[in-house]
This record gives structure tokens, sequence and C-alpha cells, in this order.
């Protein structure tokens, strides 16, 4: 008599391994398995299936999902490595800026779905020494992701979804580079261009390097204000903690 | 086995009365014109992130009882439940209060992958033992009792050894759980495999039946003309399925009773409709006339 254990691995190989012959009545879930991640992946990536096309997507994302079947029930948190599946995918070589399209999108849909947390008490800086602010590090709310794109995919992604023709015929696919901060907001996701200079410090403290470093890392721009960005990003609540190395709070 | 005594929600109740499952299409038509249905019933797992997802359910919970309905608990894994995805349900139950909190019978993670799907078990003492620690592990994390519910089937196993009916009824009586005796799930199920639908819900212990559940589903011709009814969630109850309700209802009495439609989902007045005609059934058994206790 077969394990449970065995049962499910039996039947996740019959599910979602190589496309072997199954019953007809596996092939039943196998059916509701595929389309409910189809699914799934066709609400996070509604642009992306406009650009490629109902079918196209389809067949997409049934060679995605068993390559990366989700780690989760949650499925509005499923499909964060389609994008650069999409990137790879020798069939959508020709559409160079899908794979863009994509990050944002799921840069978009991070930002829906995102826990609700709040923002970092600014008071918890009064306690720092000089030496400690230098060292200080910040984690970004949940929702907030800075994408550097080659193409602009954000002008892309609104043309799509408003099916504005005469929006993505201005689409200049050789514009240069994009540099994008994606959060949600009481009134929605904003999607938003940043200059260079700001989009690097922004990107530095995400990625969790400590406050004078990530000044460097934006100081190419002369004009650059980095206090004054930074006060906005904590008015604007895109960070919900610190933490430094070095002496202890006051 | 989980004290029910100590274990009490404080959100508002879901009466014996007709509810329907709330799906993303009608969030804002059931804020803007509040219409009259006794309860909702949202899949838990669409909620376990915030913003206005969220909030929606939040502001939908001030003028309606709300019952979380899970889909990826996962109850029947051999390899223990997603401590993570637990936390998460706590955290929701205790943010939403709902009047019922309900689970499946079946399983949909192994490797720590979630086939999307409400997979079945083989109902063996293994399995039982299984499921039952595990619903004693999710009430524990949620303070409180939950209901299994009855899965649809498509295939049994070879080794199986218990009737699904005797292993529900156990799942209760060791864990104190309630059940939810999905009818549409009862009667697909007993058509698929050849038993005795009225066996089946004289089997369940009426006691710890907390919620009904009513829907559609489809019907496939398979090879050899062998057909098999698929729990699809697309369309009206069928009429055989209504008359299985009435018989539960005499079995159980009045209890919530939940109109499900997922797939090619409907616009709200047919699951109002739907939902009248259930709540005409809880009415005709246990109005003045207590035809039922006759």
């Amino acid at each position: 008599m077969p394990s449970l254990l065995e049962v499910q691995r039996s039947m996740r190989e019959q599910l979602l391994g190589a496309l072997e012959p199954v019953s007809e009545r596996i092939a039943i879930y196998r059916n509701t398995v595929l389309s409910t991640l189809v699914n799934a992946l066709r609400l996070s990536y509604p642009a992306v299936q406009r650009i490629v096309g109902a079918e196209f997507f389809e067949g997409a994302a049934r060679q995605f999902i068993p390559q990366h079947p989700p780690g989760s029930a949650c499925l509005n948190e499923y499909g964060a490595q389609f994008a650069e599946f999409l990137a790879q995918f020798p069939p959508a070589a020709t559409l160079t800026y899908v794979a863009d399209v994509a990050r944002l999108e799921w840069a978009v849909n991070r930002a829906l779905h995102a826990p609700d947390l709040p923002a970092l008490d600014v008071s918890r800086f009064e306690c720092l020494s000089e030496s400690a602010l230098a060292t200080v590090r910040f984690a970004p709310h949940p929702s907030l992701s800075l994408l550097p794109l080659k193409f602009p995919a954000d002008a892309i992604w609104r043309a799509v979804l408003d099916q504005d023709g005469s929006a993505m015929a201005a689409v200049d696919l050789n514009s240069g580079p994009v540099f994008l901060q994606v959060e949600r907001e009481s009134y929605g996701v904003q999607v938003r261009r940043i200059p260079l200079s700001a989009w690097q410090f922004t990107a530095a403290l995400v990625s969790g390097k400590p406050l004078f470093e990530a000044i460097g890392e934006g100081s190419q721009d002369p004009d650059s204000q980095i206090s004054a960005l930074l006060a906005d990003h904590l008015t604007s609540g895109r960070f919900i903690d610190i933490s430094w190395t070095g002496e202890s709070p006051k | 086995m989980f004290d029910i005594a100590t274990s009490s929600s404080t959100g508002s109740p879901i009466p014996a009365a007709a509810g329907i499952g709330l799906r993303f299409p009608h969030h804002q038509q059931v804020l803007e014109t509040k219409p009259p249905a006794a309860w909702f019933e949202v899949h838990s797992e669409n909620f376990f992130g915030g913003g206005t997802v969220r909030q929606t359910l939040l502001n939908i919970r001030h003028h309606y009882p709300i019952s979380l309905h899970g889909v990826g608990l996962s109850l029947g894994s051999a390899q223990g439940l997603d401590t993570r995805h637990l936390a998460r349900l706590a955290e929701l139950v205790r943010i939403i209060e709902p009047g019922l909190v309900s689970e499946h019978l079946s399983w949909s993670v192994v490797g720590g992958e979630y086939l999307a799907d409400l997979l079945p078990l083989p109902m063996t003492e293994e399995a039982l033992a299984v499921v039952c620690r595990h619903v004693e592990q999710t009430q524990q994390a949620l303070q409180r009792r939950v209901l299994i519910e009855n899965p649809s089937t498509y295939l049994q196993f070879a080794h199986s050894s218990i009737p699904e009916w005797e292993f529900i009824a156990e799942v209760a009586r060791r864990t104190g759980c309630g059940v939810l005796c999905d009818v549409n799930n009862l009667y697909v199920s007993a058509d698929n495999h050849g038993w005795n639908a009225a066996t089946y819900l004289e089997s369940l212990p009426a006691d710890a039946v907390g919620e009904i559940h009513l829907a559609g589903h489809a019907i496939r011709i398979l090879e050899g003309d062998r057909t098999v009814r698929i729990d699809d969630h697309g369309s009206r109850v069928a009429a055989e399925v209504w008359r299985l309700y009435a018989q539960s209802l005499q079995r159980f009495g009045p209890k919530p009773t939940l109109i499900e439609w997922d797939t090619n989902i409907p616009t709200l007045d047919v699951l109002l409709d739907e939902a009248a005609h259930a709540a005409e059934l809880i009415r005709q058994g246990f109005g003045a006339d207590r035809a039922f206790a006759a």
C-alpha cells in the first residue's frame, strides 16, 4: 500500500510533470490546476496578455507553470519569475520590450497586494548620533519597487491597458532607459519616472545600503536634493524600519 | 480535542439563512447597493494581502456577517501544514472576526509546491491521522473551531479503506471540528462513484454540521460513453441537488446555506435569485408550520 506522501508525489508528477499521458480522471484535475494558474497569471499580467494575444499567453504560461509552480496558495503572489521567463522565451524574442512590460506589471501587482504596514516613525532618528546616522539602513515598504528598464515600458503599459492607439504609436522604443518608482498610495498604485540620481539613491536604500553609501550613489547630479528626497520618502511611508551598527541609541 | 466552549467569535454570527459567495466583480456593487443577502463568504487567500482589496472586505463586513472559506491550507498534506500560511490565516481571522471559518477535506501542497486544486485523499487510517493532526493544529492557531468541507472527487484510490462519510464523521469526532456539508459535492461524488447519497447524509453528525454549500456542476462524457460530473461552480444549482438540499434540511435542521459560483460569474441578481430559492426551502421546512418536524 503506498504511503500518503508517495500518493501525493506521484500525483504531483502526473499534474505538473512532463506531459506524459495521464488517465482521463487525472486529466480533469490537471486541467483545473493549469487553468487556475493560467488565470492567476492573466490577472497579474493583463498588458502582456494584450500585447502577445490570449492564445500565445496561454501557451507561454503552460510552459512557465511546470518550471515555476507556486510556492504558496496565495495566488495573488504567483508569477514573480514570469518576466525573466519571457526574456528567455524564444517565441517572444522579437517582442524585445515585452519582458520589461512584465517586470513593470509584477511591480504593480506587488504594490496592489503588499501588506498594510505603518510608515517609519521619524522620531526614531532623534536618538541617533551623527556617526550612527551614517550607518543607518532602511527597510522598504513591501509595496515599493525601483525598476531600471531598457524600454519605455510605462508608456507601453498605459497605452495597452487604455487601448490607446495613438499613445502606442507615439512610443519610441529607442528613446533610452526609464527609471521607475512603483508604489501603492491611498488612491491606488502609482508608477512614476524619476530622475536617475534620485533613482540611484532610492534603489541603494531599498537594497539595504547604509545611508552615506546611498548618498554617494546618488551624487552624480550636482543639483540632487538628497535631504528633500529622503524627507519625501519618509513622509510618503516608503520605508518602515531602520537599523544601524555602532553605538546604541542614547 | 478542541474545547469549543472556550472558543467564540466576536464578529457577527452567520445566521441559518441564505448567503452568497462574494467574488471580486461584485465587491463595489455590494457596497453601493447593499443587496438583500443574509451573509457573504469569501476565499480567505484572496485577502492575505493589504491595500484596497482587504479594505473593501472590512467595509463590507460593517454591513454583513462574513464567513472565511479557505482553499489553500491543504489539511491533507503528508508533509505538514505550511505554518506561514496558517499564520496569515490567523492574522486575517483576527482582523475580520468572521462568523465561520472553513477548509476542505483535501490536499494541494507537496514538496513546497501548491497544486492549485482541491485534490483527493486516499481514505486510509494514515490520511485520517494526518487530517486530524492538522485540524487540531489549525484550531489551536486560530483559537476557534473550523468547519471541514466534503470534497467533490473524480477518482477513488484502490487502497482506500474508509468510506468518505465515516472519515468525515471521525475527523469531527476526534477533533471537535464542524462539518461544512457541500450538497453539490456530495451529489457529484455519489454519482461519480456510485455511492448512496442518503447513506452519506445519514452518516454525517447532524450536530456538527455548521454550514451547507450549494453550486452548479457540469457533466462531461468520458471514453466509452461514461459520464463524470465536475464541480465547476459555473451554473445554477441542479434540480437533483435542490432535492438533496431539501433532504439535508430535514436531516440537519435549518443551517447557513451558501450559493457558490466561480466560473463565468453571473450578475449579482442571478446569485440573489438562487439564494432566494434556498431561503424559501429553509422557510418551508422551518416556518411556523414546522413541516419538517411533523
